[in-house]
């Protein structure tokens, strides 16, 4: 193969990653719609839509390990791979995360927390991944930097909204309301403890993929440590 | 001041000269012309085994090689790479001043050898290439048996004394061939294969117990299975010896060497630098152009 079609490679495998990162967060929307409407059947779709995902993880990984075994990239080419192997490792996780909103809208059958904004944290989160994958897309370090630093507004929101959680347990358990089922208030209080603590993951996903972008463009380790 | 002897031939009685010494305390070469011991320590340390300064190499009217720096450290293996024509064989070959036999050539500036600048009218260039030996592209043994070839370079400096048998299997146990031509010892270093000639060629080189051996493309004529004992040799080298590798085989350069040091054309040498950093974060985009391959 010639030096040409190695670069025609590397640019193939940029768009392939991008585009699997544009998938990733359609699922993880739908996920959240499902969430927030309490559709199963959009829940159920998520589900059984994260082996594609999973296929195209594999397929794209497989790319990497082909260019480094037969085209032994170095320098920027190198990083460039280096990275598009990591963030295709975050893009899977964070499509993990989606099933997991999925099944948390499956299990539960009604909402306590209604004053809690899961549909402002999970748009916050998306915009993030899709700000990461476009700085990927770019080769911009500005944006990585500036996604980096927007994870601790996400840090913050999801505090706030465990916190939230957590004060209504402690309120319950001392006396003070207890009305429901207790079975099955412990698990509306974890499901939603998960779905936060979910949301606050798919932030530090896209910081992941901020960080290998810097990486990847200016040899800078500062975000991956 | 044994070194400095050796270097000018044994009659020799010459102190170097003060002004090297001088300007190479600037640099971090040594400078106090002594000659460093068998018993010293060379593996890995900050010592510098070569430099270079300002140095440019002519061919008739056309410059191969444009003032070059560079501190080669010792106890490593160095790797120049570039294009064809970039000066990089240029540079190895002006370090044991190969390049004399090269009517054409000629050498300005300096090339500093522990603080001896080797192009100086009282070095002798015969007595330089022992402590300074070399290995070619393509194996090249002698028309003589395995034990002569080995021989020859201690016959050359006049070490042919009673412990030759000896010092030829110890050249040949470092080499890594010993086992496989114990028996043979006697037979044609010609009947080998291509990479135990390499290797043969390497256990003479070594003979004579050098400071510094230098190689030009040592495994390019070589099977991969011959190139990859070749490249585990010269990682073992690198504990006693200073080793400076041309090659053209970028990946053998990022396999090996601890240094890497890149030439382009024109002579000039771009970027000198740890081998990973090279690799992996090239300071000079023409750098990063030859070795991701979009040079030219």
């Amino acid at each position: 193969m010639s030096r040409t079609e190695f670069q025609q490679q590397l640019e193939q495998l940029r768009r392939d990653v991008y585009e699997m990162g544009t998938l990733v967060c359609q699922r993880l929307r739908q996920a959240l719609e499902a969430f927030e409407t309490n559709d199963d059947s959009l829940a159920a779709d998520v589900i059984t839509g994260d082996g594609e995902i999973n296929e195209r993880y594999l397929e794209l990984e497989q790319d990497c390990v082909e260019l480094f075994a037969l085209q032994q990239p170095v320098a920027g080419d190198l990083r460039f791979v280096a990275s598009s192997f990591k963030i295709l490792t975050d893009l899977e996780r964070i499509g993990d995360l989606a099933v997991n909103l999925g099944e948390y809208t499956r299990q539960t059958e009604y909402r306590r927390y209604s004053d809690i904004d899961i549909a402002y944290i999970g748009e916050q989160t998306i915009d993030m991944v899709e700000r990461a994958m476009a700085a990927y897309k770019r080769s911009d370090v500005t944006s990585a930097r500036e996604i980096a630093a927007a994870d601790d507004d996400i840090d913050t929101l999801c505090e706030g909204a465990s916190e939230l959680v957590v004060r209504d347990l402690l309120e319950i358990e001392t006396g003070v309301e207890l009305t429901e089922n207790t079975d099955t208030l412990l698990e509306d209080v974890s499901r939603m403890l998960l779905t936060i603590r979910d949301l606050e993951r798919v932030g530090d996903h896209a910081v992941n993929i901020a960080a290998r972008t810097l990486y990847m463009v200016d040899h800078d380790d500062e975000l991956i440590y | 001041m044994q070194y400095y002897r050796d270097l000018m031939g044994t009659d020799a009685q010459h102190e170097p000269p003060q002004s090297s010494s001088s300007d190479s305390s600037d640099t971090g070469a040594q400078t106090d012309g002594r000659m460093v011991s068998e018993s010293d320590d060379r593996s890995r340390s900050d010592s510098i085994a070569l430099e270079s300064r300002n140095l440019d190499v002519y061919y008739g009217d056309d410059q191969a090689l444009r003032s070059i720096d560079m501190q080669i450290p010792e106890g490593q293996v160095t790797a120049l790479i570039g294009p064809s024509g970039c000066g990089k064989s240029t540079f190895l070959r002006s370090i044991n001043r190969m390049n004399d036999l090269i009517d054409v050539a000629r050498v300005d500036g300096d090339l500093y050898f522990q603080g001896k600048n080797v192009y100086d009218e009282d070095v002798d260039p015969v007595a330089l290439r022992r402590k300074i030996g070399m290995v070619f592209q393509k194996p090249n043994p002698f028309p003589k048996s395995i034990r002569d070839n080995v021989a020859y370079g201690l016959r050359v400096q006049g070490k042919d004394d009673g412990d030759v048998d000896e010092k030829v299997r110890t050249a040949l146990e470092r080499a890594a061939l010993l086992e496989e031509v114990e028996d043979q010892l006697d037979s044609s270093g010609l009947d080998l294969s291509g990479g135990q000639q390499q290797r043969l060629c390497i256990a003479r080189a070594i003979a004579p117990d050098p400071e510094v051996i230098l190689m030009d493309e040592p495994a390019s004529a070589l099977d991969p299975v011959a190139t990859s004992k070749i490249e585990d040799l010269i990682e073992d080298l690198s504990k006693e010896y200073t080793v400076v590798i041309v090659t053209h085989n970028m990946q053998q350069a990022a396999r090996i060497s601890d240094k890497t040091a890149v030439f382009l054309t024109g002579g000039e040498l771009v970027e000198f630098d740890d081998t990973n950093k090279i690799f992996e974060n090239p300071e000079h985009d023409r750098v990063e152009d030859y070795i991701t391959g979009k040079f030219g």
